[in-house]
């Protein structure tokens, strides 16, 4: 039989065969390879890529949790959190020309601030240098004068620039925008240009509070509004307005360099965290801790709702309660206003206020006046606004003249001074020098207030009456003593911050031998290098007003709490503690306990003294006797103000009237009470106010009868003492 | 005695069964590309549903259709002697030249990628049917030098082969021009060139690759754009960097992977779904099987492309003249690396060059070469079964 068809092949070449089976045995290995290969992925690895697979299309969307409340000493709440609706711009989806248009206003605004930091440091080198002529002012420095007030007290305003003509799709965007929520393209492109010169890498807020309907318009048509987000974001809350406001501080959103801090430790970007103030300082307990929820997207980036996902809910921050107490708070606030209203003829616009218990620092109120209301501050605010509410004419309500403001503090230095006197030997509790009105150190001649001479007078007396002449003697005592009057201060707490929890508070400055030393060698190189001649106003504003050296009247106007001396409303409260404790120098503080949602308490804000200083309880039973008595005796500087007081017997005060050449004295009022379950250290300030008994001191009384719940007749007490 | 009657030989035995009837076409090869083709119809429906809103089954209708006017085309070029190509070798060769340099200055006005022309409601990508056409020009100048397959002949052919790829590399599309370079080089084997051409070709293949990525960049010299490079190398660390290529690396692996055994389902299927995998219709449709149907389907896929290119080497074997199996093992080969390379980029062994898979990727101008492709080794097969049937007889009446 013949080989069936199909068997019979026609040769091939054995060098083809081979050639044949090499390209066979290639392809082997070939398929080999890629079946191992994929063994290996699916088989062997799969569940990792599994794994893998989910991360790509799950993302976590973080949920914001609401910041803790701030509440005062009875739980009243200062500060809450809302939701608001707002409408905020990406910054990384702006054009580049909006980003430069951003940044060249941030350098324009920056130079025009640095201009005002000039003209602000000339001015106050002018103001000491017509203080310290004892002339007052000619006239080419009057007007010198208000040239560089106008120039300090605002800086020059920068021009938004106006929307780039050739951005044509965000014009587009910003009138469609505008349109929906109701603010006006060239409105929208200021917040913009103000967001991103502020904070480059955050969302700029448009508008905070939109509609429902504007809220939902825009939710639902993203693609038609690129770069916009509408957020349900929470906003602080600010019930009582502008009480206290000066203490919270503002939050936004965590910067790059703040997310590498150890205290910012574990917080995500986009975290909204304290910024100033008591938001600031207790952040770790306000901010709560965000939450998310698992969302399926795709590799654009759109979600996915069909399938449920996890969630994890946010935690609430903790609440915060402080030493406040908001109807003291209130009063005091009320008792500035008025005082400012009573010396309005000087032009006062401004003041300061601290109420303290002493027994261990707690803050029963503090607080600027004119102050502000927070709620602006929880919105996208205007650069004009801002530079308005920083500005002198507006009386700076953004300023806490309380810890921030230095002023000399005229007479209620004397207890320090007393003190000193004391503990140096220079005199006892019972020395008697005489005060005949006059006061000569070499050919200056100082006088008392008015011209009052109060004959021989012991040291509670002296305070009683607050005899200038007495007190200058002290001083050119301690100046043979070094700097024994300086260093008293320092120890009682001026001169120094006092660690109290909010942010923003200045040194001040006690003023030495040393201090002016240095300040004079520096002027005098630095007229030196400019070749200005020196004394000059060239000299003065070029070179800083330290155009002297120190000499002995200096220590002597220290001693009555004038000249150089630098110190705030809350460092004397803190002065005064120290001498009534005994020594025990507390530090001021706000923070009380820090609760969770319901109230419970989680933690308390334990706050230690901060060291003791020694002296004889004698002198400090001396100095008290002579603060009782100023404020109660006859004669007492403040006697009359709070005639008829139902805590008189405990009462202990002492005014204070600061020159503050060229403008009109500040008026001071610092004092104690000694109640048994309440006591209370108060210190009031009046900017232009006048006399101490004036204006400060019947603050302070309308301070004290809302403390001692005394159903007073809510009048305000001026005194007639017109001494220092 | 025999059973069978006694025939003269001038007059061939009625055949049992009609010629017109014979089924010219090797059953398993057809089989072979008709389950390819039924693979990627339904990767297609399950990938590709949501790539268009409004049109789900946009992309499966046009594979269906050009796969239909494939296995037309197929059939017809089966039953061509193709050694009339040979003959028509030069005009070939022209027609194959010109179509890319068509395709190259018809491109310069449009300022895109120098590869397609557009025609009405398709786009035709020259470079596809060139592989087809330089197998055909290329056998039939080998087959003319058949006894001097010396060093003169490689040289001749490797640069006849060469400038067609330079001219696919401008257009740019480095994963054809590699795939012109690999059918040259089988058909140079095919014929017998002698191993140490090979060796010598294939030094200067490595030193090429050196100069391109790595000294000329030192110098200066961008051969290649930048992404080029990027992607031939990025295969090497696709975790180092999760740019755009590492990325696409790591996309396709993630997916394949997580098919695990018998894959996620269609609705499972997130990274194609999601849009996660890039190409999930042309480069990474392999990937996006893996995903949906697991290592079960992927082994199928597999298994239908072995058993295609063994058919083709056997196809090779049983030609009936060196023209048959040079371009037998050209378009053997030519299926084999781009099918290695596709896959290998799926599964993450091989650079990223962009070259689809035969029969499986979507794409007309792929579609319709590799059926002309697989027409031309049913044309082999068939004359070369007929041949046998004829030379068995001629044996036997010898």
């Amino acid at each position: 039989m013949p080989t069936p068809l199909e068997e019979r092949r026609p040769a091939i070449t054995p060098q083809l065969a081979v050639r044949v089976a090499i390209l066979g045995g290639f392809a082997f290995v070939l398929f080999a390879i890629v079946f191992f290969r994929l063994w290996f992925l699916q088989v062997l690895s799969g569940e990792d890529y599994v794994a893998k697979a989910r991360e790509n299309r799950v993302r976590k969307v973080r949920i914001e949790a609401p910041r803790g409340d701030i509440v005062d000493r009875d739980g009243r709440v200062l500060v809450k959190t809302r939701v608001a609706a707002v409408v905020q711009m990406v910054p990384e989806a702006l054009p580049e020309s909006v980003v430069e248009q951003a940044d060249e206003f941030r350098k324009q605004r920056s130079e025009a601030e640095q201009e005002r930091l000039g003209a602000s440091s000339q001015l106050h080198a002018l103001e000491r240098d017509i203080r310290e002529s004892r002339r007052g002012p000619s006239r080419s420095q009057r007007r010198e004068r208000r040239r560089l007030a106008r120039a300090a007290r605002q800086a020059k305003p920068v021009a938004i620039p106006p929307v780039p003509v050739d951005e044509l799709k965000l014009r587009r965007l910003y009138r469609h925008l505008g349109r929906v929520i109701g603010v006006k393209p060239r409105r929208i492109h200021q917040r913009v240009i103000e967001g991103i010169a502020e904070l480059p890498y955050s969302n700029v807020t448009i508008k905070t509070a939109v509609s429902r309907a504007a809220f939902n318009y825009i939710r639902e048509r993203r693609e038609q509004f690129p770069g916009v987000e509408v957020e349900k974001q929470y906003l602080r809350d600010y019930p009582h307005d502008e009480l206290a406001a000066q203490l919270f501080g503002t939050t936004r959103e965590i910067s790059p360099a703040e997310l590498k801090m150890k205290r910012y430790k574990g917080v995500e970007p986009g975290t909204r965290i304290g910024a100033d103030g008591l938001e600031e300082k207790y952040d770790k307990y306000l901010r709560g801790k965000d939450g998310y929820t698992r969302i399926v997207i795709n590799a654009l980036g759109t979600r996915d709702d069909r399938r449920p996902q996890k969630r994890v809910e946010p935690r609430q921050g903790q609440r915060l309660r402080i030493t406040l107490d908001l109807d003291l708070q209130r009063a005091a606030n009320d008792a500035i206003k008025r005082g400012v209203e009573a010396a309005s003829a000087n032009g006062a616009r401004a003041g300061a206020f601290v109420a303290m218990d002493p027994r261990n620092g707690e803050v029963l109120a503090l607080g600027s006046y004119p102050s502000f209301n927070a709620n602006e501050f929880a919105k996208p605010i205007s650069q004009k606004r801002y530079d308005a509410l920083n500005s002198d004419e507006n009386g700076a309500p953004l300023f806490n003249r309380a810890i921030a403001a230095t002023y000399p503090t005229g007479s209620t230095f004397k207890p320090i001074t007393a003190m000193a006197a004391m503990e140096e030997g220079v005199i006892s509790p019972t020395t008697t020098l005489m005060d005949n009105g006059e006061y000569k150190l070499g050919d200056q001649i100082r006088k008392n207030a008015q011209d009052a001479s109060y004959g021989p007078l012991q040291l509670p007396q002296a305070l009683t009456v607050s005899s200038d002449v007495f007190f200058y003697q002290l001083g050119e005592q301690l100046e043979y003593k070094g700097n024994a009057l300086q260093d008293w201060a320092h120890k009682l707490g001026l001169g120094r911050k006092t660690g109290i929890d909010i942010p923003g508070e200045f040194n001040g400055l006690i003023p030495d031998k040393a201090w002016r030393t240095k300040g004079y060698d520096a002027y005098q190189k630095c007229t030196d290098k400019a070749n200005v001649p020196q004394g000059t106003t060239e000299a003065l504003y070029k070179c800083g007003g330290i155009e002297r050296p120190w000499t002995t009247g200096d220590n002597v106007s220290l001693a009555v709490g004038q000249g150089d001396l630098q110190a705030t409303p809350l460092q004397l409260a803190e002065a005064y503690t120290t001498i009534i404790n005994g020594g025990k120098v507390v530090r001021p503080h706000l923070g009380l306990q820090v609760e969770d949602g319901q109230g419970r308490l989680m933690e308390e804000i334990r706050v230690p003294i901060r060291r003791r200083v020694q002296f004889d309880p004698a002198y400090r039973d001396a100095i008290m006797a002579g603060l009782h008595g100023a404020a109660t005796a006859q004669g007492g500087t403040s006697a009359d103000v709070f005639a008829g007081a139902d805590y008189r017997d405990h009462l202990y005060g002492k005014t204070g009237t600061a020159e503050r050449q060229p403008n009109p004295d500040q008026s001071w009022y610092a004092c104690y009470v000694d109640d048994q379950f309440k006591p209370i250290v108060v210190v009031t300030t009046i900017e232009r106010g006048g006399f101490g008994a004036e204006t400060a001191a019947p603050a302070a009384r309308l301070i004290l009868d809302e403390w001692f719940d005394v159903h007073g007749d809510h009048e305000f007490h001026a005194g007639d003492d017109q001494s220092n | 005695m025999s059973s069978h009657p006694i025939q003269p030989a001038s007059e061939p035995p009625p055949p049992l069964v009609p010629r017109e009837w014979h089924l010219r076409l090797d059953p398993l090869l057809l089989l072979a590309s008709l389950g390819l083709v039924a693979c990627s119809l339904i990767a297609l429906n399950s990938a590709t549903a949501n790539d268009i809103p409004g049109k789900p089954d946009y992309y499966v209708m046009r594979q269906g259709i050009y796969a239909g006017i494939g296995v037309v085309l197929m059939y017809a070029l089966s039953r061509l002697d193709y050694s009339r190509l040979r003959e028509l070798r030069y005009p070939v060769y022209g027609v194959l030249i010109g179509l890319l340099v068509f395709v190259l200055g018809i491109a310069q006005a449009t300022r895109g990628s120098k590869a397609w022309i557009e025609l009405p409601g398709f786009q035709f990508q020259p470079s596809e049917l060139g592989k087809v056409l330089l197998i055909a020009a290329l056998g039939g100048f080998v087959v003319d030098r058949m006894r001097r397959m010396g060093r003169d002949t490689t040289a001749r052919i490797m640069l006849l082969g060469l400038f067609p790829t330079m001219l696919v590399i401008l257009e740019p599309d480095l994963g054809s021009a590699l795939v012109y370079v690999a059918a040259t080089l089988a058909i140079l084997f095919v014929a017998g060139a002698p191993w140490r051409h090979f060796a010598a070709l294939f030094t200067l293949f490595a030193v090429a690759i050196a100069l391109v990525l790595v000294v000329a960049p030192k110098m200066g010299v961008e051969v290649l754009e930048p992404y080029q490079v990027d992607r031939l190398t990025s295969f090497l660390h696709p975790s180092a960097d999760p740019g755009d290529e590492g990325y696409h690396q790591q996309q396709a692996l993630t997916a394949l992977g997580s098919g695990e055994k018998t894959g996620r389902g269609v609705a499972g299927a997130t990274q194609t779904s999601l849009n996660f995998l890039p190409e999930h219709h042309t480069d990474f449709i392999f990937a996006s099987i893996g995903e949906t149907y697991g290592f079960a389907g992927c082994a199928l896929v597999l298994s239908l492309y072995a058993l295609l290119i063994w058919r083709g080497l056997h196809i090779l074997t049983i030609a009936k003249n060196l023209y048959g199996a040079l371009i037998a093992g050209g378009i053997t080969v030519m299926l084999l690396f781009q099918l290695f390379v596709n896959i290998g980029m799926n599964v993450g062994i091989m650079p990223i060059t962009g070259v689809t898979a035969p029969l499986l990727s979507f794409g007309g101008s792929s579609m319709l070469a590799t059926f002309m492709a697989l027409g031309l080794l049913h044309a082999v097969h068939a004359q070369a079964r007929e041949t046998a049937e004829l030379k068995g007889r001629a044996t036997v009446f010898q």
